[in-house]
């Protein structure tokens, strides 16, 4: 990055300290509290309704929080007016100034402040020429193709130098190959200038993709915040385990102890040996894989596993995905490779599922 | 992470005033403070000066018992809701029928027909009223006419007159609001109905109007309204027929000097019954409204020959009597006249007495209208954008007060604003300062919904990414809103333009001599019989009024129903 001198920015850390917001008897944002890194890209993920777009709008200062702080480094933002912030959002409709040209929009921000029209130009020029606009200056935003739009305001948002750069779902408008080229080049772009970002979406493969941490929210609370890998592979709810990815659930009683750190459990349809992983959830529990650590075997073969008839087979190329019914209503989804040479099993013969004890997950059953 | 750091420093505070008061409570509050000191004072003191005590019973009630108990004053009362009930029921039955051929059958010459409707509707009523006069008056070119082949034709002074010419000015009302509401009707509706085995009449009656009834009930109660609250019509038309303005109109010149205190007891009836009216077409629209959007509106069907002919003929015979005036005014205006009687023979003369005799009023009227206009603008743009993007208590007392000023009749204002500015320090009366006061809170409605339904549909984010980069929200609204709702505000101020220019009932009770307008001219002329000179005033005027329009059509692309 040495290369690029003038736009490395000195953005801040966030501190979200116990915010709630309330709106008469309902609560959109629930004591959350969160730390994120200076230069960090951090990603809230949730359904519609979860709060995210909520929290993302008092960090703007465009909604009061009913309670807690909000500090950009160590200074506390509460009593200032949106204006005064210093963040830089991009919006989902993208809020472009359809007025403006190209160099007008991402001015804006700039000329607000009073900075000297030489000032101005010069880093206008720098942010245009950043996200590969600058042949575009003084077109109109109607003579834009909707990436194009989106570039213009992720350069008016980055070009104020913003303490943290907040982003509310800037891909949901687009079509699937411009949202795959984007999210890497936001990404590109987040990790050249090092500007705190804080970015709000619904779709969990953009946020792993992305994220250097994600915190998944859900009705106003935090379930859990983690790097990409771990929300994946350590879901610490079982609403996280079924919300990213997909996973199998399955009924579990604890049959007692095996070897350290192991415990006995019967599903329906067998036993397993699964791998604990911080506290053992009492009484009722629900044991979660996901399709692809399943392995299919013989039925003939030894050891550990379900069984169960296959019932449905999806051939998709590559993958292959198999419907197992365990009886008593319990369905499990697996998914499997297809190679080149061998016959896929028949559907109606019996299989036995095999699944490694770190691949099982064990929750508290949700509350109904 | 070693790159050179470079800040654009923190976006500046506010400065001025905005350091200590955000940019819109204190908007809010001077918008609150005009509206209040035009409209809600003023009302409020009619209804105080209506009920101070009477000198006979002391009653505070005195001024109405008064009225209720002489048929000289209650029939006035009478005569208004029978002219204003006919002519209501005549533009429903006219207006209905013309809207459904024009927008559903292919009859000739549609887009001639709308053009019609539209020069009918914005004409000054006053303006029409003389113009039958002219042709029907007792020397009237065509009663002379008639008279002399031994046809006597039926006078057109009194309610019936008066009705004639109500029902032809204000049956675009009705026409533009079932056209509007016809294109918001899907194809499929009647298809269907059609498919179901109902005939043409059988699908209108049981699938179309129904569907219907919130544009026709607006239309007849606005037809109504206008026509219970006009004034030049029945003091040109009514002779010994009164009808109430007409009332407080006399009542007002007699009592001038001191306090109007009759014609502001008349004034409070009136406004009870427009602000009835009003709220029951609320109601109406309310209770009667399928929310359907037409995805493929009704379309125009072809009609077998002999239907094309009837429904042609029909909708030429309306727009042709409604268009009569307007012809007669500009053909009248280049012939000979002597007094109330037109000769003819080409002539300029008129033209050539009202160039000295305009140059002041017709000042005036570009003055006061352009004023009104601006301030319409201005602070009806303000307006729209408390009321959609600062929800609340003050927000929605000023949508209500808003929708409350169409109610109040421009005589009423007019009375209103002599009770409150009479006096020093506020002596305002007969200023030119009054009348534009006058023409902006009458018109500020326009601005005001042709903002709001603007601004409803731009996204609030345009605005909070400017918040967002810095711009503080004055800075805000004058950098991204007001751009934003520029074709809106146009189009607004357009209208407000084309409506002020005519104003006759506020303007009569406001106006001195100085401050006399074009349409002011136009009626001394007629009063004092002067046709010729009437009939050129009056083409300028109607110039003045369509000019706008033009532009707004064609230049803007708006529709016809904007209008209503």
């Amino acid at each position: 990055m040495l290369d690029r001198p003038g736009i490395q920015m000195a953005s801040t850390s966030v501190r979200i300290d116990t915010v709630t917001k309330r709106y008469g008897d309902s609560v959109a944002v629930d004591g959350v509290s969160l730390d994120i890194a200076q230069g960090e890209f951090f990603t809230l993920l949730g359904s519609s309704g979860c709060g995210k777009t909520t929290l993302l709008r008092i960090i703007a200062g465009f909604l009061k929080q009913t309670s807690g702080r909000i500090l950009f480094g160590d200074t506390c933002i509460d009593d200032l007016a949106p204006q005064h912030r210093n963040t830089g959002m991009v919006f989902q409709s993208y809020a472009i100034f359809p007025h403006l040209s190209v160099v007008d929009n991402i001015a804006y921000g700039l000329r607000a402040r009073g900075l000297k029209a030489a000032e101005v130009k010069q880093k206008v020029d720098t942010y245009l020429a950043l996200t590969r606009l600058s042949h575009l200056g003084h077109r109109k935003p109607r003579e834009l193709s909707g990436g194009q739009q989106q570039r213009v305001v992720l350069a008016r948002a980055m070009v104020i130098e913003p303490d943290v750069l907040l982003m509310d779902e800037p891909l949901s408008n687009l079509d699937t190959e411009m949202r795959m080229h984007l999210r890497t080049e936001i990404r590109a772009l987040q990790r050249k200038i090092g500007v705190t970002t804080i970015y709000v979406t619904h779709d969990q493969e953009e946020a792993l993709l992305m994220s250097d941490r994600i915190a998944v929210m859900r009705g106003g609370r935090l379930e859990q915040v983690a790097s990409p890998h771990d929300i994946y592979n350590k879901p610490s709810t079982r609403f996280v385990a079924s919300f990213i990815g997909e996973n199998n659930f399955l009924p579990a009683v604890h049959r007692g102890h095996a070897e350290p750190g192991h415990v006995r459990i019967e599903l329906p349809g067998g036993q397993f040996t699964a791998k604990l992983r911080g506290d053992m959830p009492g009484g009722a529990m629900d044991a979660a894989f996901r399709p692809q650590d399943i392995e299919l075997r013989p039925l003939d073969g030894e050891g550990d596993g379900l069984v169960g008839t296959l019932t449905d087979i999806q051939f998709l190329g590559g993958t292959v995905r198999y419907a197992i019914d365990l009886g008593g209503g319990h369905l499990v989804q697996v998914a499997g490779s297809s190679r080149t040479g061998v016959a896929l099993p028949e559907i109606g013969t019996r299989h036995r599922l095999g699944v490694s004890p770190v691949a099982i997950a064990l929750f508290a059953p949700e509350a109904a | 992470m070693s790159a050179i750091t470079v800040t654009a420093g923190p976006p500046r505070r506010g400065s001025g005033i905005s350091r200590y008061f955000g940019f819109w409570p204190v908007v809010t509050a001077i918008v609150l403070v005009l509206i209040v000191g035009l409209l809600l004072v003023p009302v409020g003191n009619i209804v105080g000066v209506s009920l101070s005590a009477g000198a006979k019973t002391g009653s505070i009630f005195e001024n109405y018992v008064n009225f209720f108990s002489e048929r000289f004053y209650y029939q006035t009362l009478l005569n208004s809701f029978w002219v204003s009930i006919w002519a209501m029921i005549f533009a429903v039955c006219l207006g209905v029928p013309a809207a459904y051929f024009v927008n559903r059958y292919d009859i000739w010459g549609r887009g001639f027909v709308r053009a019609a409707v539209v020069l009918t509707f914005v004409s000054p009523p006053f303006i029409g009223s003389y113009s039958w006069v002219v042709l029907f008056g007792r020397s009237g070119v065509l009663t002379q006419l008639f008279n002399a082949i031994g046809v006597p034709l039926p006078s057109i002074y009194g309610a019936p007159g008066i009705i004639f010419v109500f029902t032809l000015q204000f049956f675009p009302f009705v026409f533009l609001l079932v056209s509007s509401g016809l294109k918001s009707i899907d194809q499929s509706v009647e298809d269907a109905a059609r498919n179901l085995g109902s005939g043409e009449f059988r699908t209108f009656r049981t699938a179309i109007a129904p569907l219907l009834v919130p544009s026709i009930t607006t239309g007849a109660l606005l037809v109504f309204v206008a026509s219970f609250t006009d004034l030049g019509t029945p003091i040109i038309l009514g002779e010994r027929f009164r009808v109430l303005p007409v009332l407080i109109y006399g009542e007002f010149v007699n009592e001038f000097g001191g306090r109007p205190v009759l014609a502001s007891a008349l004034s409070v009836l009136l406004l009870l019954v427009t602000t009835g009216a009003l709220l029951l077409q609320r109601w109406l629209s309310a209770r009667f409204s399928y929310a359907t959007a037409a995805i493929r509106p009704l379309q125009v069907q072809e009609q077998p020959l002999g239907k094309r002919i009837a429904a042609t003929a029909f909708v030429f015979l309306l727009i042709g009597f409604a268009l009569l005036p307007l012809v007669n005014i500009v053909v009248s205006s280049f012939l000979k006249s002597n007094g109330p009687v037109l000769v003819a023979s080409f002539t300029l003369d008129n033209y050539a007495r009202i160039m000295d005799r305009i140059t002041l009023p017709l000042w005036n009227t570009l003055f006061y209208t352009t004023v009104a206009t601006l301030l319409c603008a201005v602070v009806g743009t303000a307006v729209a954008y408390i009321i959609v993007r600062r929800p609340g208590p003050v927000s929605s007392v000023l949508d209500t007060v808003v929708m409350f000023s169409y109610a109040v009749p421009g005589i009423v204002l007019g009375v209103g604003l002599v009770v409150t500015y009479h006096e020093p320090p506020f002596a305002l009366t007969g200023t030119a300062t009054i009348l534009i006061l006058a023409y902006f809170i009458r018109r500020l409605p326009f601005s005001v919904r042709s903002s709001v339904s603007m601004l409803q549909q731009v996204s609030r984010d345009t605005e909070d990414a400017s918040i967002n980069l810095g711009a503080g929200p004055g800075r805000t609204f004058v950098k991204i809103t007001v751009p934003l709702l520029a074709t809106a505000i146009l189009s607004g101020a357009l209208l407000t333009w084309s409506n002020t220019i005519r104003e006759l009932s506020a303007t009569l009770i406001l106006q001195s001599g100085t401050t006399a307008t074009v349409a002011i001219e136009i009626f001394n002329e007629v009063v004092n019989g002067n046709f010729g000179v009437a009939s050129a005033l009056g083409t300028v005027l109607i110039l003045l009024t369509f000019l706008p329009l033009v532009v707004l059509f064609t230049l803007l692309g708006k529709k016809d129903e904007a209008l209503v």
